[in-house]
């Protein structure tokens, strides 16, 4: 893929990204790091693009992958330094003014992590089963079951079950 | 009718997920059945809600480091790109030996290099090697029994995927020199260094870390499997951490 084409794409992504990474990490700040490694990783890796595929679900697959690697490298981190990690993080204050978007990311935070990710692909994002699948690299059945879970704890944590 | 009909048909439905003919059945179902048609309705409302809580993400003005990110040229890979937050760090390996290394070296490492004879940190060949209270540390200092007032702080030891022990660490002075070292034959070789906190903000980068992510990032490049726990860190230090 040619370099610049593929810059240009990243630039018109960006908001989906934030969006995607928004849901995964609550914090805006660990969102938006999320993203930056995402794109250096993908500039890093733009021969293994394929053209076939949407630029966006190569992206949201690397994104994933980062975000698995915070994740361990957090458990890590709290496992280790145990007093140093005791700070809590806390919810962007810019955010706690809508009171309706936090119940949803209250919510979403509580649903396990592979049904989040389903959820959030799916649901928010739009992409196919199949898609999504390719994206967390499972089969479809596996796909469909954690949407399925996802869905039904943030209809009971939502109220709407 | 709508008990026939399992949750898994009805959410492929509203996520569009159907053939043409299933599809077609349910709409006609749909109108004729009001528990049907609820099921649906309450499918249709989550997925409202959930664009309604985080499509203003996409309103918002994307920050300018992402921008500059994307439009960036692209690094060919095993480069580290420093963080924007965290001034020197995430520095591989293999940038010290391609970019004039002493030129680093004297930057970042110069006070610790004039604090003879204890300091941390030496040059050898052309490498970092960890020497006096850091090297010290590295070869006897175990993560679960250390000191809380300890000037090393260590925190995880791993196997790198080249086989050699690695262990992670943070100076305890001004400096907050934190990296990441493995075992080598010449004694501890430093892979990455960082300043632990960022002088302009004094914050760190993640909350919920306590390394900076350069180092965090050399770390999950490094790292084979899992990271040591006590005991096995207690067998790799017996073994004078060779393998």
């Amino acid at each position: 893929m040619r370099t610049q084409s593929l810059n240009e794409e990243l630039v018109t992504l960006l908001p989906r990204l934030r969006r995607f990474a928004r849901t995964l990490a609550r914090n805006v700040h660990d969102a938006d790091d999320l993203v930056q490694l995402t794109i250096e990783r993908a500039l890093a890796r733009a021969d293994q693009l394929q053209r076939d595929a949407p630029v966006v679900n190569w992206m949201f697959g690397i994104l994933r992958h980062a975000w698995i690697d915070e994740l361990r490298t957090r458990t890590r981190n709290r496992r280790v330094f145990v007093s140093e990690s005791a700070v809590e993080e806390v919810g962007d204050p810019t955010q706690s003014d809508q009171a309706g978007l936090l119940s949803v990311q209250d919510a979403l935070a509580q649903v396990p992590e592979e049904q989040r990710t389903a959820v959030a692909l799916v649901l928010i994002e739009g992409l196919s089963y199949k898609e999504a699948a390719h994206v967390m690299d499972v089969p479809i059945g596996t796909l469909t079951s954690r949407l399925a879970r996802g869905r039904e704890t943030l209809q009971v944590l939502l109220g709407e079950s | 009718m709508s008990m026939c009909i399992s949750d898994e048909t009805v959410m492929a439905y509203v996520d569009g997920e159907l053939g043409e003919t299933a599809r077609a059945a349910l709409d006609a179902a749909i109108a004729t059945d009001p528990e049907l048609a609820r099921r649906v309705a309450r499918h249709r409302a989550l997925r409202g809600r959930l664009h309604q809580a985080l499509d203003p993400v996409m309103q918002e003005p994307v920050p300018e480091r992402l921008l500059a990110a994307a439009r960036s040229v692209p690094m060919p890979r095993g480069t580290v790109v420093p963080p924007r937050r965290v001034p020197l760090a995430g520095w591989s390996w293999p940038q010290w030996g391609a970019m004039a290394a002493s030129l680093v070296v004297g930057i970042l490492l110069a006070p610790l290099l004039w604090r003879q004879p204890a300091a941390p940190v030496g040059v050898r060949n052309g490498q970092l090697l960890a020497s006096g209270a850091l090297a010290h540390a590295l070869s006897e200092q175990l993560a679960n029994t250390q000191p809380a007032n300890a000037p090393v702080r260590m925190g995880v030891s791993f196997v790198s995927r080249s086989g050699n022990y690695c262990r992670t660490f943070i100076l305890r002075d001004r400096s907050a020199l934190a990296g990441v070292a493995c075992r080598e034959l010449e004694g501890w070789i430093l892979r990455a260094v960082a300043t632990a906190s960022s002088a302009e903000t004094g914050e760190y980068r993640l909350a919920a870390s306590s390394l900076p992510p350069g180092i965090e990032r050399t770390v999950n490049d490094l790292i084979d499997g899992d990271p040591l726990d006590a005991d096995t860190e207690v067998s790799a230090r017996a073994s004078g951490w060779q393998r």
